[in-house]
This record gives structure tokens, C-alpha cells and sequence, in this order.
């Protein structure tokens, strides 16, 4: 880097050289993200009931090991109605509140705005300590439900500010020709707003449902012997136990959310409301 | 509290002035009918966010508030917290270096990260915002955005994988002759680190990528024909130009890693002095509800005085450089 800065006008050979020295850091840095995940799904193949990684031998047996534990099978069940719930009421309430936000013209705008996205300044431990104290009061401690609602207050947020970019960029003079043409509020909001805020909507979704799928700072606090979810049992696998069997679930659980991911992309531009 | 908490009881009310009134509008004392239209959308606008206040007051709100009250508690001998109000927990906080040792360790630690993610986020993103549409964009794409869908839990135990006794670390730094036997790296803060930076890397690379496509290619172009090369380019247009996204990266980099305690205790055991994970045993193992209490608002407090701080700062440097 420092040659090229000598030689601002360098010959071509030597500014491609600069050109792959600028990149390899990025090169590096994506081996860096993708390497564990990597590792983890090679390590799920091993034969042997070691971690070792190169996997001494191929199998799939752990695998099935996993599909045939009723363990797992119960968590698996558990996380898949949990990823539902939270889905439908995090995308409902958020979007209102999304589009809300953004077009609502009221007193305290700004406060409610602060108030909604707030929970993704807080520290994770302390949103698990209040809901945790506040659950016992509740009996909502290792129930469903009081993991429905600690999973849609973690993933509120991300459908909230999704929503928000997607509002922002929609133009209100088609709303106002709804209006116009005879449409009622609710049906210009159905047929017009709605279908607008989609690439938002569709985002939030695969954040809520990918945050319900993967939540375990607070969950591990709230859930309890009977509300095990799939990371809250591998949390607790991975402090007492290492056998490829973890890695098969989270290989399976990293699959989970591609799909979903590519699930939703089909419909939308993904990227975009990043 | 009291500014939010007026929200839910305009909500309500509209909701029902909307019911019983309808179209003729409740808004009586209103003199032009302009206003009285303006005044009415106003209010009316709430509706769709009274949902989430109400959301969020019962399960954000109320639970921080009960947080706070607890931590004003004393506690007997066994911990179980006793009537009346004291600050002995937080005189604990401050002055029992377990805990006072684990803010501090948490706060190195947040910023570090922070710097580190930005560090390793900028050319990554570099690389994603000047990639062309098609599969290498694509690809890259996933590759930044496929940590962030995967569970933490699911990384850090990668992580474990990679850095235990007979993992792919340990056997490359053997078979390079570089150690005699496998080494307990996993304890290790340097390991801590990594694990923690990889967890947060996506969350400085999304907003980067968004700033560095947003640089109208025309400047580089400029600053070019103007004689500066590519390295002071580099440094007098795309890095000042990107700041925004710095900004926005760092700020949510920051406060994440302030409270992170899953990642480290998976990679880095129990006995990590971190600020998240002293909360954590607390609460798990000791049972001392009050103590985690104030450990953790205290930690809070820590939090939004970084993040408020970074945000002056980089405001203070946005400014400096545009004049």
C-alpha cells in the first residue's frame, strides 16, 4: 500500500497489484465469517463420536441420531410454534407501528419512535433479568407464552425499523389517489399501502422469525425444563456435552434459516431494505 | 416514564372518540376547519401505534422499572431481599472489585470489539458495495448476512469446535511445530474477542456497505484527476464520506457487546470477568437477584453513556472534516 502511495501514477502492473492488496483483507474477512459456520457442518459429519475437525470419516449418523431423539424432536416443535407466534404478532403490531411512525403526524412522535427501537440499546442481560423477575410475579416462567412474549419483544424492533425504511420510501401521493378514485381508509391500506410496504413487511419477517429461531440470552433465563427451545438445548449441550450431535442440530438450524431467507427472497428484494 | 406512559392514554381515548364520534369529529373548540381536519388526523395517527406502546410498556417499561425497584432492595444473609429501599447494592457494585472489575472489563472489551469491527467491517463492505450485480454480490452477500441469521449459540459453538483441544487450531499450531502438545486456548481472551467480533462483525458491514454504495463514484473519479492517488484518496474522500456509516455501525456494535454473556460464556467459561456474564451467575447460580439488578442498570447506565459518547464524538469529526 505504501508503494503505491510513493507512486501515484504507477504503471498498470503494479496498480493491479494495489488492486489485490486491497482486497485480500476482504477476502480474509469473509473466510472469517463463514468459518465456523463451515466447520460446524463438516464437524456434523464426523463418523466418530469426536469434534475432530478435519472429520476423521463421513457419516450421517448423527443425524439420525438427533431426528430420533425425542429430546430434540420436542424442542424442535417447540421453536417451530414459537417462530410462528412471534412471526403473526410481531409483524402485525410492528407494521402498524412502523407505518404509524413514519406517516403519523401527533405529539410525542419522536419519544414513541425512541421507546419502540429502545430495546436494541439495552443490553440483552437486562431485558432477561426484567422479563425474568417479572414473569416469576407473572407465572409466565418456563410457559409458552412467556416465551411468545419475550421472543416478539426481541424481534419487535427489527420488523418496527424494516417497515419504518420501507414506509419512508413510499410515495403518499398513491394513497391520496386511492382516496381520490373512492377508496376507503381501510380498503386504500389493504390494496395500496400494504402491498407498498411488502419488501419491508417480508424483511421484519425473516428478522423476527430468525430471532425466534436463534434467541437465547433471554430465553435461557425464561424457559425452563418443560420450554426447552432448540438454542436453549444446544446452550446447555455445548457447556456439558461435545459430540457432533450439537453440531448436527445447529447444521439443521443454520438450514432452517436459509430457507426462510430464501423463502422470502423469492418474493422480494432482500437486500434492499437492509 | 412519564413521557412515553402519555401515549397509551391518548391511544385509548382516540380509539373510542373514533368509535362514538366517526366522521363528525369530537374536536368542537376548533375555529377553521382546517385545523380541526389536521388536529384530527393528528390524534388519529396514534391508532396504529397504540398496539406497540401498550407492547412495550408492559413488557419493556414495566420490567425495567421492577429491575430498578430491585435493585434498591437489601438483602439478609441468604440474599432473599427484605423490605425498604437502599443503595447497598450498588455500594456493592462499586466497590466489590468482582463486580467493579467486570464493568470495566466489559467496557474495554465493548470498545475493543467496536474498533476491531469496524476495522475488519470496512473492507468488507468496501468489497460488497463496489461488487458488481450477479453471483460474486450474491454470494458475498450471504456470506455477511448468514452469521447474522445463524443463532448464537450455533457460532460461538463453532468457535469452540475450531479452538478445542484436538480442534483445526490446535492441530495446524502442533503440526507446524509451533506447540509441543494442544494448548487451552479456549479460555483465552484473545479467543473471547474473536468470537465476540464475529458475532458482531455483520451488524458494522450492513450499514458500511449501505454508506460506501451511497458515494457518488464521480468524487473518487475527481480526486483522482486532481492528482491524489489512490491510497490519499481512499483517505480524504471514501473514509470521510463513509463516516455516517461508521457512525451508525460503531453505535450499534457498541451497546451489543456491552451486554453480550452467551458468546463468552460458551467460548470462554463462567469465569469470563465480564459485566454480562457476573449478571448471569447472579441470577443462575448465586441467586443474588438485587445485586444482578444493580450490576446490570449500572451496566446500562455505562452503555448509554458510551453510545452517547461515541455519537458526540463522530459528530464532532463529521463536523471538523466538512468545516
Amino acid at each position: 500500500m505504501a508503494d503505491t502511495s510513493r507512486a501515484p501514477r504507477s504503471p498498470r502492473a503494479l496498480r493491479r497489484a494495489g488492486r489485490v492488496a486491497a482486497w485480500l483483507p476482504a477476502a480474509a474477512v469473509f473466510v472469517f465469517l463463514l468459518a465456523p459456520l463451515a466447520v460446524l457442518a463438516l464437524s456434523s459429519l464426523n463418523s466418530t463420536s469426536s469434534l475432530s475437525f478435519p472429520p476423521s470419516g463421513l457419516s450421517l449418523r448423527w443425524y439420525g441420531e438427533v431426528l430420533s431423539s425425542q429430546d430434540w424432536l420436542v424442542s424442535f416443535r417447540l421453536s417451530g410454534v414459537l417462530v410462528l407466534l412471534v412471526v403473526l404478532t410481531t409483524v402485525t403490531i410492528g407494521t402498524l407501528a412502523g407505518y404509524g411512525l413514519v406517516r403519523g403526524d401527533f405529539p410525542g412522535r419522536g419519544v414513541l419512535s425512541g421507546l419502540a427501537l429502545a430495546p436494541l440499546m439495552v443490553p440483552e442481560i437486562i431485558i432477561a433479568l426484567g422479563l425474568l423477575y417479572y414473569f416469576q410475579g407473572l407465572g409466565l416462567v418456563n410457559t409458552l407464552p412467556g416465551l411468545w412474549l419475550a421472543h416478539s419483544l426481541v424481534a419487535l424492533p427489527f420488523v418496527i425499523r424494516t417497515v419504518m425504511v420501507s414506509a419512508q420510501a413510499l410515495d403518499p401521493t398513491l394513497e391520496r389517489a386511492a382516496a381520490t378514485l373512492g377508496a376507503g381508509r381501510a380498503r386504500t391500506f389493504l390494496t395500496v399501502t400494504l402491498p407498498l410496504l411488502r419488501p419491508g413487511i417480508l424483511a421484519g419477517a425473516v428478522f423476527a422469525a430468525v430471532t425466534s429461531l436463534g434467541e437465547v440470552a433471554v430465553s435461557a433465563l425464561v424457559s425452563g425444563s418443560n420450554t426447552t427451545t432448540v438454542p436453549v438445548r444446544i446452550f446447555s449441550a455445548v457447556q456439558f456435552q461435545l459430540d457432533p450431535s450439537v453440531a448436527a442440530v445447529s447444521t439443521l438450524l443454520m438450514l432452517a434459516s436459509v430457507l426462510v431467507l430464501v423463502a422470502v427472497d423469492r418474493f422480494t428484494n432482500f437486500s434492499e431494505v437492509l | 416514564m412519564s413521557a412515553p406512559a402519555t401515549a397509551p392514554v391518548d391511544g385509548p381515548t382516540d380509539k373510542t372518540g373514533d368509535k362514538t364520534g366517526g366522521e363528525t369529529g369530537g374536536e368542537t373548540g376548533d375555529k377553521t376547519a382546517g385545523k380541526t381536519a389536521r388536529k384530527r388526523y393528528g390524534v388519529r395517527g396514534l391508532l396504529p401505534v397504540t398496539p406497540v406502546v401498550v407492547f412495550l410498556l408492559a413488557l419493556f417499561v414495566v420490567p425495567l422499572v421492577r429491575v430498578f425497584a430491585l435493585s434498591l432492595h437489601p438483602v439478609d444473609a441468604n440474599g432473599y431481599p427484605l423490605d425498604g429501599y437502599s443503595f447497598v447494592q450498588y455500594r456493592r457494585v462499586f466497590t466489590e472489585s468482582f463486580f467493579s472489575e467486570a464493568l470495566w472489563h466489559s467496557l474495554g472489551t465493548a470498545l475493543l470489539v467496536t474498533v476491531l469491527c469496524v476495522l475488519l467491517g470496512f473492507p468488507a463492505a468496501y468489497a460488497l458495495s463496489r461488487a458488481r450485480q450477479g453471483v460474486v454480490r450474491t454470494l458475498l452477500f450471504v456470506a455477511v448476512v448468514s452469521p447474522l441469521l445463524t443463532s448464537v449459540v450455533v457460532r460461538s459453538y463453532g468457535w469452540v469446535v475450531l479452538f478445542s483441544a484436538n480442534g483445526a487450531v490446535n492441530r495446524v499450531l502442533v503440526g507446524l511445530g509451533l506447540l509441543d502438545q494442544p494448548a487451552r486456548l479456549l479460555t483465552s481472551y484473545f479467543v473471547v474477542v474473536v468470537s465476540v467480533v464475529h458475532v458482531m462483525l455483520p451488524f458494522a458491514i450492513l450499514p458500511l456497505t449501505t454508506a460506501l454504495g451511497g458515494i457518488d463514484d464521480n468524487l473518487r473519479r475527481a480526486s483522482r484527476s486532481l492528482g491524489a492517488g489512490p491510497v490519499r484518496t481512499f483517505w480524504k474522500v471514501t473514509v470521510p464520506l463513509s463516516l455516517p456509516g461508521i457512525a451508525v455501525g460503531a453505535t450499534v456494535v457498541f451497546p451489543l457487546a456491552m451486554g453480550i454473556y452467551i458468546t463468552p460464556l460458551l467460548v470462554g467459561g463462567a469465569n469470563q470477568p465480564l459485566a454480562g456474564l457476573r449478571v448471569y451467575s447472579q441470577i443462575t447460580s448465586v441467586f443474588d437477584y438485587p445485586v444482578a439488578a444493580a450490576l446490570s442498570l449500572t451496566l446500562l447506565v455505562l452503555t448509554l453513556l458510551g453510545v452517547s459518547a461515541l455519537g458526540t464524538g463522530f459528530r464532532f469529526w463529521e463536523r471538523r472534516l466538512h468545516g
